[in-house]
Order: C-alpha cells, then structure tokens, then sequence
C-alpha cells in the first residue's frame, strides 16, 4: 500500500485559505485557514455543527465554497473538483454502501467508476479486502456487515485507487470500542504508508492518538492549531482531579468547591476539577466525606476544549 | 453568491461505470425484476388481447383489437420501467448516499443521469422484446416489427427515464413518488391511445391526448407494428426527442441541487 505523495511546489498537498460557506443567513464555514503537509495526518476536531463536514464536502467538490481557496496538491478545487477527485480518496460520513451489491461489488464498481480497467479494479478489490481483513465477507451483501465492518469497507472503498491523499469524515463515530481500535490500527498504517490524511472527529482520543497536528473548530471558525501537545501545554491544566461522585454526595462537593473558589466542571456523575494555575486543587477536605473518590489524570484535548471554548466537546 | 461548480466534458468510463452498477446489481435480483419485465405485461397482454379482442371485432388500421393493442402496451410497459427507474430507483439512490459515493469519483451529476437514463433505456428494452417475441409467437406482431419496435422503446425509454428524475430530485420522501403513478404513468397508460384510437374521444379531450408524452410514443410504435407511416410518425418522433431534450437539462439542475449543497 506504498503511495507516492503528492504535492506542489510549496510543499503541502492540501492548502485552505479564508474559506467560507454560508447557507442562507448562517456562516457554516467562516473564515478557515489550514494546510497539510505531505504524508501528515490532520485533524478538524470539534463538535457536531462546528463546519467540519461542510469542509470536507467543499474540498472534494460535493459543496461549492461561498468564497476562499482550496487547493489540493496544488490543483485549484473551485476551478477543476474532477482532478482532485482523480487523486484524493474520500471517506463520507454515512458510508455510503451500495445496498444493491455485495461487498465486493461495492469495491470493484468504485475502482471502475474511479477509471481502474476491470481487470485492475478486480485485483485490486481483493488487495483492499485482504489488508483490511474483509476477504471472507466477500460474498456478504453490505446490510449483513456489522457497524465497524461497514466503516472499514468505506475505508477500503477509498483506497481503491491507492490515492496519495484520504480525506475522511469521522471516521469511527458510532463505533464500539473494539472496532474503533481496528479502524486506529488501519489508518496507522496507511500513515506508515506515506498516505496524507485530514480527518475530522469529535473524540478528542481519536485526534490524539491520530494526528501529527489539528485545529479545534467550533462555530465554523478555527480557534487554535497544533500538535496535540502543544495544544494540551497551551490551554490544559497539567493534571486535572475528577471526582466520582454519589448522588447523596453531591451537593456537599459543590459546597465545598464553591467555597474554596476551585473551578470545575461536571459530565454526569463526574466532577473534574482544573484546579488555579496548575496547582494540585487543595481537595483534602473531600478525603473523609462518603460516597467521593478521587483520582487524578494528565490534562488532555478536552480539557483544551473547555479552556478554549467554555464547553464541553461532547455537548453536541 | 456562490461560485458554481464547472461541469466538463462527459467521460465514456464515467456512464459506462454507472450504467455497469445496474447491470451487475440487476444480475443479483434478476428473478424477481423479470416478472414485472415481462411477465406483468403479457398477462396483460393476453387478458386484454384475448378478452377485450372479442368484444372488439373492427378497429381501424388492425387486423384485429389484438394487434392494434400489443405496440400500446408494449410502449406502457416501456415508460412503466423507465420511470420506475429513475424515480423510485433514483430516489432510492439519493437516499442511501449511492450517488454521493459516486460523485467522490471524478464523475459529474451529468453522467450520473445519462448512465441513469441509459440503464432505464435498457429496461424499456428488455420489456420490450421479451414481449414482442411473446406477441409474435401469437401472431400479433411480425418478426420485422418486433425488431422495428425497438426504435419507438429506446425513445419512450430516454423520455421517461428522464421525466423520472425531475420527480425524484425534489421528493421529499417515498411516498412523494406515488404521484409519478397516480398523475403520470397511470393516466398516460390509458389515455396515450395504446388501448383505444384517440379519434374515438371527444374533440375538446383529443389534442390533450395528442399532448401526452406517451401517446407519441404508442404512434410511433403503431407504425412499426401495422408497417404503415406517415408524416405524423415523423412529428411524433421529433416531439418525443425534442421533450427528451427540454426534461435533460432540468433533470441535471435539479439533481445537482439536491447531492452538491
């Protein structure tokens, strides 16, 4: 699965500049500036409704930008989408499976209508089930497939043409944690490969574990960019308590933070505390009280999130 | 204001792919498709033939009510695959993301909707000869016009399968389509003159019935099978090409603004 990468004379293969798409009154996308160098994974990480998909749409064509540029290895999108779709893979949010084929039948008429001679298309829909361990649902029509089989048939659907770039949206949202972990492998070793990724996700694991660098969106504009380091060093607490508590407990948790002016956030049942300029909150008054336990964690791109933003990625 | 996407050519490979996706997804369910294909059609074929041919002993032109029906009927079922396939089909393909998969392709809109056209093209033909060998094993239709009868398909097939789209692109939901049925297929099945001559209506009802996409299409077919033309084939056949040509680009517009957004 070794590809060449592609890219133009300076030296990134996807380049966005000031991109914007409105739909009616609302500023879907507002402003995005990025760009991804060769054999780099990038990620857009954000909530639902912060742009992510409409980018991803108007960099392969399926959406025409309002106004700005996009270039993919150096091949102006707004003038010539065809091209790019000649050399980009493309991973849509929904699958997009073709019910009325089987699965490989899915692969070969993507590879033909992708301009591989069917010949090429055939052997080469074997070589994508084959390295993502699909061969022996060949046969399988596509509604036979489990949620995280679907996902990495989509997957494999883009690298038919063994593309230089993939461009893919969420790709393991909805997926248990087993197959997300399969899918996280996969993409691994299409890095490995020399494969320029963009993706964009809302699990901030995903673009931590994923990404080389990611930009945090949220309505439409993109707030910070980075490695994922740099982004946990510039926003995150170094070390963040949280705090399991029990319902009967927790009116006297919120006292008692309250009380000591100690910022915290709460996601369910579970109360993360932030603590003041990276000092380890004083919580020892919490030691004894019934129905509280506490642990502590590294500062991670949630926490970064929150900072940057107020809210919570997960919120929605 | 938007930038609006440039459509290049069309690519050979681009249609051909599309239409190849029917064709092999066709292969998959062929025994159950190919009772609407052929054997709905000579049931009915034969009910009315044999049934409605006995109550009918003079109709102009024909030898018998039987061989004035069999070219309607065949243009019925023509225009009845056709538009359930780029209706209920297309609709069926808008839904399930299979043209958004394709245009992740370099593929446009625009050959999306000639390899469309081209595989309903291909259903209108497949009803058509599977019938026409039948009728001419009964004698209702000669070897030659079984064969001629296939011009008349190809057209009634590109005009419908066109119309299809214009439904599809702007239905909200399934059931949306049953107005294809409903308004379209069913009204021009008994009033496009395959059934009874079109000079037997009222006078006010006759230009209407003359205005119907498919009533062009049944004359035409009429003309294959009695082996008898006049100018009027020739008008016919230009309005079913010059309809085909104005529904086109529409069917492009109007699917584009539904998958590009």
């Amino acid at each position: 699965m070794r590809n060449r990468a592609a890219h133009n004379a300076s030296g990134t293969v996807i380049e966005v500049e000031d991109l914007h798409k409105d739909y009616g009154d609302i500023a879907a996308v507002d402003g995005i500036t990025f760009s991804v160098d060769p054999g780099e994974t990038y990620g857009l990480l954000g909530p639902n409704g912060a742009g992510k998909t409409t980018i991803m749409r108007m960099l392969v064509g399926l959406s025409p930008a309002t106004s700005g540029t996009i270039a993919v290895a150096g091949i102006n999108v707004v003038k010539d989408n065809r091209a790019v779709r000649e050399l980009t893979g493309v991973v849509t949010q929904h699958d997009g499976l073709d019910g009325g084929l089987t699965v490989f039948q899915n692969l070969f008429l993507y590879g033909f209508l992708a301009g591989l001679s069917r010949a090429r298309a055939k052997e080469r829909a074997h070589e994508v089930l084959e390295f993502f361990g699909l061969r022996d649902r060949s046969k399988a029509n596509v509604y036979e497939l489990s949620g995280g089989m679907k996902r990495r048939l989509a997957i494999a659907r883009s690298m038919m043409t063994s593309p230089s770039v993939i461009v893919m949206d969420e790709p393991t949202t909805g997926l248990d944690p087993q197959s997300r972990n399969r899918v996280w492998e996969e993409l691994a070793e299409l890095k490995d490969a020399g494969v320029t990724v963009l993706l964009s996700t809302h699990y901030m694991e995903e673009a931590t574990i994923l990404c080389d660098r990611l930009s945090i969106m949220d309505h439409g504009k993109i707030l910070d960019e980075g490695t994922p380091d740099q982004m946990i060093e510039r926003h995150a607490p170094p070390e963040v308590a949280q705090l399991r508590v029990a319902p009967a407990a927790l009116r006297n948790v919120r006292e008692y933070l309250t009380g000591r002016n100690i910022t915290f956030r709460e996601v369910g049942a579970l109360v993360s505390v932030t603590g003041a300029n990276g000092d380890r909150p004083d919580l020892s008054g919490l030691a004894g009280e019934e129905g509280v336990r506490t642990s502590y964690r590294a500062g991670n791109l949630e926490d970064v999130f929150l900072a940057i933003t107020g809210r919570e990625l997960r919120d929605g | 204001m938007n930038i609006s996407i440039p459509t290049p050519g069309i690519r050979r490979r681009s249609v051909s792919g599309i239409w190849l996706r029917h064709a092999v997804s066709f292969l998959r369910y062929w025994k159950f498709v190919i009772t609407w294909v052929i054997i709905e059609p000579v049931v009915v074929l034969v009910a009315v033939g044999l049934g409605i041919g006995k109550l009918v002993t003079e109709v102009e032109g024909a030898d018998s009510y039987a061989e004035f029906v069999t070219p309607g009927l065949i243009m019925g079922s023509a225009m009845f695959h056709a538009l359930f396939e780029t209706s209920w089909n297309a609709y069926n393909r808008i839904d399930n993301d299979v043209y958004e998969t394709a245009l992740t392709t370099p593929i446009t809109v625009t050959e999306i909707t000639l390899g469309d056209i081209l595989w309903a093209v291909t259903r209108a033909m497949m009803t058509t000869i599977g019938v026409a060998v039948f009728a001419a094993i009964l004698g209702w239709l000669n070897g030659w016009s079984a064969i001629g009868i296939l011009i008349p398909a190809v057209m009634v097939g590109a005009m419908f399968g066109t119309m299809g789209f214009l439904f599809a692109a702007v239905a909200p939901h399934t059931t949306f389509l049953t107005l294809v049925f409903t308004l379209v297929a069913t009204p021009l099945y008994f009033f496009s003159g395959a059934f009874f001559p079109i000079s037997i209506l009222p006078d006010w009802v006759e230009p209407i019935a003359w205005a119907m996409p498919l009533t062009a299409g049944v004359h035409v077919a009429r003309g294959f099978a009695l082996g008898s033309f006049d100018i009027t084939h020739l008008w016919a056949a230009i309005y079913i090409v010059l309809l085909t040509a104005i529904m086109w680009p529409a069917a492009i517009y109007l699917l584009r603004r539904r998958l590009i957004k």
